[in-house]
């Protein structure tokens, strides 16, 4: 933290800075294994109603279980093929779109101001429209995945678009670039970074979306058992699925801040 | 003429462009492109609004949402701005914090949802338990960040000054945030409204969002569209109060950091 280091005396380094530098990650671990251990010795105790808390015990009982005898494999991949088809398609579209947008003032004068109307709303609103459209299989769920994931990949590719540095487009064009050469070599590796943090924001949307789709209407899915478990307080497998699909959530957007952070490190520092 | 096109040309064009999609939904409809039964007609949902304003029920659900949003809100800025400054204070806490808080932030909270009814019951309390932890990341995150990242310059002059720790938290740095922390509250206000509705779609008994699922369960497109079209406004009216908030936060600072 800048203040605090600033407040503190500069001393030389010493075999003290070795711990320091791991500092952080210890009491981060320490902070979940404290709160673990609570967890377990108030269930254990009945300090709280084990039955509505579970414990960490329960829980890892419940996932030996859910490996054993709970069709896992099968729920997780219900899920990850409406997530994967409902955000390529948004990739799809929104990439192109956002590019569009970014370039020509007269489509965003008219598209803007109902995209926008759409993007600061919550789309699950529009899940019980989508199963009267789609019905409750998968395209319901592809759709929603769709509509959650593709505002923030639009708005962002088209900020980004925006932002592109005005004198690599002139030196382009003045080079000879056609408008579809500017777009494809000047306009999208500048806008990456931001195309980038536009698909990092739409996972987190994604995934809410796709368990939503699934804990309202569907008959297979991780969202499908987290409502199963729910709706028979079975605390502790409850736990293990919502536990498994927000590992997933975050594993990709790690991956995407990774890439994120690669792309920026070739650029000069302003 | 062209003139007052030129000056209001954003506003002109947008108002074109609703009304074009308005103009083709209902054409839809009319020339039976579409069934009505799954799209309803913008001259329908206009009829249902007006019937439910007069009986009061849209009053009613807006107000129910409209409060649990207000209380996850708050508790959410308490607990969120709270801890945001004492992760500032001190890095042992922010460490602390830190797995916790982002456990919130990845997890989709609206899973939990069945043990929420569980402990608080069905209504009100479980909404806004929803609202408050979908909300209280970015408060947290951007307090956090604000302190953190506060004017090099101005904690240099103040500490010359003789400032304390103390004062320079206090004086400089807290100060300083209260921009970034108005645009956590911006981003908060659509994460929490998206708890709200969601939640209302499954645990409820008042609320758009439970009208919404209400209705959809009894396939009455054009009440349903209804709720939508009043969500979608609401997300778009607090969005644009709270971006005014925060140019009103941020317009007393000059200099090259603007």
């Amino acid at each position: 933290m800048a203040i605090a280091t600033d407040l503190e005396p500069r001393r030389a380094p010493s075999l003290g800075d070795a711990l320091d530098r791991y500092y952080g990650s210890l009491v981060s671990t320490a902070a979940v294994v404290a709160f673990l251990l609570v967890w377990q010795v108030a269930a254990a105790r009945g300090w709280v109603n084990a039955r509505y808390t579970s414990s960490p015990g329960q829980v890892l009982a419940a996932a030996l279980d859910i490996a054993r005898h709970d069709d896992f494999l099968h729920h997780a991949w219900v899920s990850f093929s409406a997530f994967s088809l409902g955000f390529a398609a948004a990739f799809g579209f929104g990439l192109p779109l956002g590019l569009a947008l970014g370039t020509s003032r007269r489509l965003r004068l008219f598209i803007d101001p109902p995209m926008m109307a759409l993007y600061t709303a919550p789309r699950l609103t529009l899940l019980p429209i989508l199963i009267i459209w789609l019905g409750i299989g998968v395209a319901s769920k592809v759709a929603v995945v769709f509509l959650g994931a593709v505002f923030p990949i639009i708005v962002n590719t088209m900020a980004g678009v925006r932002e592109a540095d005005p004198h690599l487009l002139q030196v382009a064009r003045a080079f000879g670039a056609r408008r579809l050469d500017s777009m494809i070599k000047v306009l999208v590796p500048g806008a990456l970074p931001a195309i980038l943090l536009g698909v990092r924001l739409a996972i987190g949307r994604g995934v809410l979306s796709v368990v939503v789709g699934e804990m309202f209407v569907s008959e297979a899915g991780i969202g499908h058992q987290i409502m199963n478990y729910g709706e028979a307080m079975q605390v502790g497998h409850l736990m293990v699925y919502a536990f498994a699909i927000s590992l997933f959530g975050y594993a990709l957007t790690i991956l995407v801040r990774l890439i994120e952070d690669r792309v920026r490190s070739w650029r000069p520092q302003p | 003429m062209t003139r007052l096109f030129e000056r209001h040309q954003a506003l002109i064009s947008g108002c074109i462009s609703f009304a074009v999609i308005l103009l083709a939904w209902q054409l839809a409809v009319a020339l039976g492109f579409v069934q009505i039964f799954f799209t309803s007609t913008p001259i329908r949902i206009a009829v249902a609004f007006w019937s439910g304003l007069r009986s009061g029920e849209i009053a009613a659900n807006v107000g129910v949402s409209l409060y649990e949003l207000a209380c996850g809100l708050a508790l959410a800025g308490v607990a969120g701005i709270g801890l945001g400054v004492l992760a500032g204070w001190s890095r042992t806490i922010e460490h602390v914090l830190e797995p916790f808080i982002w456990f919130t932030y990845a997890c989709p909270i609206i899973a939990f949802y069945p043990l929420f009814i569980a402990w608080l019951g069905l209504g009100a309390p479980t909404i806004i338990a929803i609202a408050f932890l979908s909300a209280l990341t970015p408060l947290y995150a951007n307090t956090l960040s604000g302190i953190k990242n506060a004017d090099q310059d101005l904690l240099r002059a103040a500490r010359s000054f003789g400032a304390r720790r103390r004062d320079l938290f206090l004086k400089v740095a807290l100060p300083g945030s209260v921009p970034i922390i108005v645009a956590g509250l911006r981003l908060a206000v659509g994460r929490a409204l998206t708890g709200v509705i969601a939640g209302e779609l499954f645990g409820a008994a008042a609320g758009l969002g439970y009208s919404i699922a209400f209705y959809g369960q009894k396939l009455k497109t054009t009440e349903m569209m209804v709720s939508v079209v009043l969500v979608v406004i609401l997300g778009v009216v607090l969005t644009q109060l709270l971006s005014l908030c925060e140019a009103a936060t941020d317009s007393w600072r000059t200099g090259p950091g603007q």
